[in-house]
């Protein structure tokens, strides 16, 4: 809990006074503030204070402490005081006489004050609730324990929680209230049972009654008696140590009394098809390694964020390679000009085979690493500098060094590259490219006349100058979340449910598919279905066979 | 399946009866009212006290005393009680400080709660000292008890403020903290966004737990310069004067008797105080107000008639708000919430919740209703976007559920914030920038449509689920709870059973430094083990002189017991030895205690250093050592000497240098449970028979009412937010469902045409299609749990889009809404909700949209 706790004393010969006090210090931030997120505060504190009474103004350690008896010490000044370290926040709690942050001494002090000598409270015995954004907010509860040499035999303190946070401090107020009564219970009866014993030994009211009394010598008794320590009230020798325990014990347990369930959204397919890439390529590994004890790459731990980025092409290293590159995908739209590009975004779109061929890797690896950026991380299977053709199904991106073809394919012949252009500036100059089809005509036709929907929308955006390479990127983004919701819908009715075609119609009107480009629409739909998690598709198979009875957890 | 845990809490209170119809089935015996019991108006008891330095403490208002307005005599003699009460209120000492302050105090015989605000008064120039006009008509009229009249006599209407001077009193309540509140409102820089999914609700909770952090020290914040004013004028106040006179504000609430009830009205009450005190802040408005405008009644009798009849109304409505908030209807299972902590029901909360949807999608199928309070909702409570931020943690249990937020976890975990303000944020929508709180009102005369709507409605505003962690029942009375300081000595007189002794070598030499330094310490196992842990706690911290702080401990054997003696025990002599001695280990430590020059010196002394011990342990003695000398020589002296005080400071500077013994952190045995007091089960209301202020959700028969207070309660929301932060609109969703029209009412925009509450809202062209296509889905048979993920699906896209409009508005200076459209696929229905969502994340749109 963002608090602290202090047991307090009103000593009879010197008031108010803090005896014990146990605080919480927090580790560094997990995460830094964002820049130009200033935290409020940090205002001259000492204009603040200059409204404060004269009772509050005894602040300073040194009054307190020039005068001071062993009724209003806790531990020895040459004690270092305790610490207890919960190992899983890290917060370390704390416990000395006084605070050790110095802002927050004159914050106890006042507490402790205005605990005993400014409120109220009916029967003197009890829980009140005080405070004010400039001190502070306290919770206190004063209790009284039997002395038999006090006046009145008992002596009065009081145990305050300080905290900035009222809101959550009242919040708290049945919790503290259960367990600070305990805590003072416990002191009590122990001090209970150690005044009976000192009356049998000798009866105090007696010895009182007896002694005649004199104004002369009264202060001076008296001071001699307010000398005595709680330790002493309660014959407690490791006192100190056990309210230290006690008091970090109830700082940690109203800290966490509350905790929050809150949910964030699930992970998005590429993320999932990401992870599952890397633990497959993890067991791989450990598979190689693992004689060597595989203890080096352990899994992907919880709190490791996964970045979808140049995933695929990670052995690639882009940047190590000279030469002119493609660096987005509108870059590449004006390099083939706009019909180039539609049909070559087309065959992307559809999972038809995209081969370049070329001398210059780094150019085609900058090619696929932008036309990637189409399809959903799931669909991409991309082989890199393969000496010979790799068949569709084991890859949609394929560079080549030779020629080769096949039936549903695209080819990319790079031509003429301007060969040792580090810093191409005109995108127009880099290269001229020839691309030829081996497909047939009529296919290619098609496309111009509707393509999918997806397909206009990119080069809506694509062609849009105005709008930035990032927008243009979030996006595809968009656009391609929005076609993997309805490619989930799709399988779940055609591949779980396994419904009919006049049904599975009715889910491609809904989901906008039909009119225009519907037949492209469709294909781009199966194909990307391709792309789902093992997970996703897992879990909706699950869920049909449990009867849809979700296993959710 | 299996009723849940509130259903069987609740199961006896469900309001309304169940007439077993198939189709209504859910709504009506979906909705439970709080209390158990009646909660009687007249137990909240009100009391307006003065303290002033030179007339002393004067009631100026106390409810116990007032019998009927219409009455000849309309107050009795004082209470009984007002003087005990009014010590608590104003303290035995009185403070000087200038905010307001606020106590909380718990009277056991018979058992009250008191709330207490004590504010500093506030003047205006020219009327320096006017309450005293109605103050002197109350102090006669007591005075002459039990006849009023011939107090008019007495009166004083010369103080009276010159009417007409500021006939405008309406607006003149001094508010000082609402432009630079707003300022100071953090608003994270642009570009900045966090990889995690939930960076905004992350954002929030680690502003929040820094903004009330103690290691910060105090931080004033917005609201302190909180005072009365008695004055409607705006003038600045002669700060001389403010610090005459106080006047408290108390809420007395008698508790029940029944022990268990007790329970449940204070668990009720400290959960959901910020809610009570923004209605004592309000209480306190019109009691201002009052003595304003009565002030200007120069009849006396008539103007203490003016000001109790106010403070009266005043006090009704803060009883009627407070009776509605224990008492009124709420829905036992809202959506969200049971979807996301009652897993094994999901399938059946997913095909209730889809059912009801395509019922009301039916019903106002024409006016696009649903699409429209959607929309609405959408836009304002924003709690939902966080939920649909894709994680990017691989998810832990199935495929397709929402993880929990692992930051926001750690987060709480390292650096604690109040999950209930958490949540509070949640359901008012306070997630974006500027901070925005919304609250829903469904108004209908047909009570299972409303009901209807608020049950769909509980799905989309949402908010975290909280769990309560507390010692199970049996662990309290255990004698070895932690919060028993006492257990080891009354339970076992051994200690080592709490601290079990490690070996150690060294321990006849801690043994003996410990007997040193701590007369009072009975020389035991106890003690042992904590010289263990500070001479290993020495040795880890100066890791550089681990080798010779090995080889020097026999030395610092040596030396305590040449100091102390072998036995250890009288320390006095061995204090003498050291003082006759003068030691060159002593000569050194004196310069080197508390000294800012210490390191500068560290060069001569360090030779010694060196060769003599450990450094922390050679300081503790020689501090001890200080102190033992000083007490030795005051003892004879009751005040002590000069030389105290410089040594204290220096006993406070070595106290940060020194190194604490460790001792475990005693083991935390919690049982957890679903939290009952929280704001998402207590403010997403149901059917009641008043507007509820306070609730983010809740149904009404008819919307007369709501024009009436709609504004005036906007109004003090964003002056006095129970979020506890500084509100820069408060907007009211008012969805009507007998004329199927859905309104927004702010606070900033007073006057709309036609006498209209507020504006129509303008159907999203996003939302609509999602609500379309989800429910086709559902009308086409695909299973609903389905169904519910396709629409979080959809929600996760409009989440997308207000991405994509932050970074298109990312130095824009002009929108081009067709652009949008055609590129983006946003159209202008679409913008307000976007911009809405945009601004969790990127608080740079609400300020480019401006």
């Amino acid at each position: 809990m963002n608090a602290l706790v202090a047991l307090c004393h009103f000593c009879e010969l010197h008031g108010p006074r803090t005896l014990f006090c146990t605080e919480a210090v927090h580790p560094p931030s997990p995460s830094p503030p964002q820049p130009g997120s200033a935290i409020p505060g940090d205002r001259d504190r000492e204009a603040d204070r200059e409204g404060e009474g004269l009772t509050m103004r005894a602040n300073s350690s040194a009054t307190q402490r020039a005068d001071m008896c062993e009724g209003c010490r806790s531990l020895p000044a040459s004690h270092p005081g305790f610490v207890s370290v919960d190992s899983e926040t890290g917060i370390r709690y704390l416990s000395h006489q006084h605070p050790r942050q110095p802002q927050l001494f004159s914050v106890v002090r006042q507490a402790c004050v205005r605990s005993l000598s400014c409120e109220v409270c009916p029967g003197r015995e009890g829980p009140i609730f005080f405070g004010d954004e400039q001190h502070g907010f306290v919770f206190s509860h004063t209790f009284f324990i039997k002395d038999s040499l006090a006046r009145g035999f008992q002596r009065w303190y009081s145990i305050v929680v300080v905290a900035m946070d009222r809101i959550y401090l009242i919040n708290s107020w049945p919790f503290l209230l259960r367990h600070l009564r305990q805590t003072i219970q416990s002191l009590q009866d122990t001090a209970l049972k150690v005044f009976d014993n000192e009356q049998c030994v000798c009866p105090q009211r007696a010895v009182r009654m007896n002694s005649a009394f004199s104004p002369a010598v009264f202060p001076h008794q008296r001071s001699g008696n307010a000398a005595r320590s709680l330790t002493s009230l309660t014959q407690h020798p490791n006192l100190w140590a056990s309210l230290h325990s006690s008091f970090s014990w109830l700082l940690k347990a109203c800290g966490s009394r509350l905790t929050e369930k809150l949910l964030e959204g699930a992970p998005t397919e590429d993320t999932l098809v990401l992870i599952e890439r890397q633990t497959e390529q993890e067991e791989e590994r450990s598979g190689w390694d693992g004689a060597e004890g595989g203890g080096s790459n352990p899994q992907p731990s919880q709190s490791e964020s996964v970045q979808p980025k140049d995933f695929q092409f990670d052995d690639g290293r882009q940047e190590d390679l000279l030469g002119p590159k493609f660096k987005s995908l509108r870059h590449l739209r004006q390099v083939l000009g706009a019909n180039d590009f539609r049909q070559l975004a087309w065959h992307v779109l559809m999972g038809n085979q995209v081969i370049w061929r070329g001398a210059d890797p780094g150019l085609i690896q900058s090619a696929f690493n932008v036309l990637k950026a189409l399809l959903p991380v799931g669909c991409v299977r991309a082989v890199l500098y393969s000496p010979h053709y790799e068949e569709a199904y084991r890859c949609n991106f394929l560079a080549l060094t030779h020629v080769s073809s096949s039936e549903f394919s695209m080819l990319v012949d790079v031509l003429n590259v301007e060969r040792g252009c580090v810093n191409p500036v005109s995108d127009d100059d880099i290269l001229s490219l020839y691309h030829e089809f081996f497909l047939n005509v009529s296919f290619s036709w098609f496309v111009f006349l509707s393509g999918p929907t997806l397909l206009n929308k990119i080069e809506v955006a694509l062609s849009n100058e105005n709008l930035s390479v990032e927008v243009v990127s979030l996006c595809l983004l968009c656009l391609k979340e929005e076609w993997m919701n309805k490619v989930k819908v799709l399988f779940k009715f055609s591949k779980v449910d396994g419904r009919g075609k006049e049904d599975t119609q009715k889910v491609l009107a809904l989901l906008g598919a039909t009119g225009p480009g519907e037949e492209d629409n469709v294909r781009l739909l199966k194909f990307w279905m391709t792309g789902l998690s093992k997970l996703y598709k897992s879990h909706l198979m699950t869920a049909v066979r449990g009867g849809e009875r979700t296993l959710s957890q | 399946s299996m009723p849940t845990l509130l259903q069987k809490l609740f199961s006896k209170r469900a309001v309304g009866n169940d007439n077993g119809n198939a189709r209504d089935l859910t709504c009506v015996s979906l909705f439970f009212s709080w209390a158990s019991s009646e909660f009687d108006l007249a137990q909240i008891r009100l009391i307006v006290y003065q303290d002033c330095e030179r007339r002393g403490r004067q009631v100026l208002f106390d409810s116990k005393a007032i019998h009927k307005l219409d009455a000849s005599e309309p107050y009795t003699r004082p209470a009984s009680d007002v003087n005990m009460l009014g010590e608590m209120m104003f303290g035995s000492v009185s403070m000087s400080y200038k905010g307001s302050t606020l106590k909380i105090h718990h009277i056991r015989s018979p058992p009250q709660l008191m709330v207490s605000k004590v504010f500093s008064t506030r003047f205006g120039s020219s009327t320096s000292g006017s309450t005293n006009t109605l103050q002197d008509s109350f102090e006669s009229m007591s005075q002459t008890f039990p006849s009023h009249t011939s107090s008019i006599a007495h009166s004083n209407p010369v103080d009276m403020p010159s009417r007409g001077h500021s006939e405008d009193g309406d607006s003149g309540i001094a508010r000082s903290a609402s432009l630079s509140s707003l300022l100071a409102t953090p608003l994270p820089s642009p570009g900045s966004s966090f990889s995690s999914g939930c960076a905004s609700s992350y954002q929030r909770r680690w502003l929040r737990s820094q903004a009330t952090s103690l290691q910060h020290g105090p931080m004033p914040r917005w609201n302190t310069e909180e005072m009365f004013s008695l004055s409607d004028e705006s003038c600045s106040s002669n700060p001389a004067m403010i610090r005459r006179k106080k006047i408290a504000i108390s809420i007395i609430i008698s508790l029940p008797e029944r022990e268990e009830e007790n329970h449940n009205f204070q668990e009720f009450f400290f959960s959901h105080f910020p809610l009570f005190e923004s209605h004592m802040n309000k209480l306190k408005t019109a009691i201002e107000r009052a003595m304003i405008v009565c002030r200007r009644i120069a009849e006396s009798s008539q103007r203490v008639q003016v000001y109790l009849c106010r403070v009266m109304e005043a006090l009704g409505e803060f009883r009627m708000t407070v009776w509605n908030l224990y008492m009124a209807p709420r829905i036992s299972e809202p959506v969200w919430l049971s979807m996301i902590s009652q897993s094994t029901e999901r399938n059946l909360l997913c095909q209730r919740f889809l059912k009801e949807m395509s019922l009301l999608m039916d019903h106002g199928a024409k006016s696009q209703f649903l699409s429209a309070l959607l929309t609405a909702v959408l836009t304002h409570h924003l709690a939902w976007v966080p939920t649909v931020m894709p994680s990017s943690l691989p998810p832990i249990k199935t495929a397709c559920q929402k993880p929990a937020s692992h930051t926001v976890d750690l987060l709480a975990k390292s650096h604690p914030y109040n999950p209930l303000w958490a949540q509070l944020g949640d359901l008012y929508g306070a997630l974006g920038s500027p901070v925005r709180v919304c609250r829903t009102v469904v108004v209908g005369r047909r009570r299972e449509l409303v009901q209807r709507v608020l049950y769909i409605l509980s799905y989309f505003i949402r908010c975290s689920d909280l769990q309560e962690h507390v010692q199970p029942q049996g662990q309290m009375e255990n004698p070895d709870n932690p919060t028993n300081p006492c257990s080891s000595q009354t339970t076992d007189p051994t200690p080592e059973k709490t601290f079990p002794p490690k070996p150690d070598p060294l321990k006849p030499t801690a043994c003996v430094i410990e007997k040193a330094l701590n007369p009072e310490s009975v020389p035991g196992t106890f003690v042992e083990q904590n010289n263990d842990t500070l001479l290993t706690d020495t040795k880890s911290t100066n890791p550089s002189s681990s080798l010779e702080s090995s080889t020097v401990r026999p030395e610092c054997t040596e030396m305590g017991q040449e100091c102390f003696g072998e036995d250890g025990d009288s320390v006095g002599g061995g204090l003498e030895h050291i003082l006759a001695n003068q030691s060159p280990l002593l000569h050194r430590v004196q310069f080197h205690i508390g000294s800012p020059r210490e390191t500068e010196n560290e060069g001569q002394a360090g030779g010694l250093s060196r060769a003599g011990c450990g450094r922390g342990l050679d300081r503790k003695l020689h501090q001890r050592l200080l102190t033992d000398i000083r007490r030795n020589e005051s003892s004879d002296s009751a005040l002590g000497d000069s030389d105290d005080e410089e040594t204290s400071l220096q006993e406070l500077y070595m106290a940060t240098e020194q190194k604490e013994y460790e001792l475990p952190l005693p083991s935390y045995q919690v049982e957890s449970r679903a939290s009952v007091n929280h704001f998402g089960r207590s403010l997403l209301g149901g059917y009641c028979p008043q507007y509820m202020p306070d609730f983010a959700l809740h149904g009404i028969s008819s919307d007369l009412g709501l024009k009436q207070c709609l504004m005036s309660d906007l109004e003090h929301t964003v002056l006095h937010p129970a979020l506890d932060e500084p509100v820069a609109e408060a907007l009211c969703i008012v969805a009507d469902t007998d004329r199927l029209s859905v309104q927004v009412v702010t606070s900033q925009r007073r006057v709309c045409e036609g006498g209209r509450l507020g504006r129509d809202v303008m159907v999203s062209n996003l939302v609509y299609t999602l609500i379309t296509s989800v429910l086709q889905l559902y009308a086409l048979n695909i299973a609903s749990d389905f169904c519910v993920m396709h629409l979080e699906d959809r929600l996760q896209e409009l989440y997308f889009k207000s991405r994509s409009l932050a970074e298109y508005l990312r130095g824009q200076t002009r929108v081009h809404v067709k652009e949008l459209g055609l590129a983006l696929g946003i159209e202008s229905s679409d913008i307000p909700l976007l911009a809405a969502v945009a601004s969790t994340h990127s608080p740079y749109v609400a300020q480019i949209l401006l």
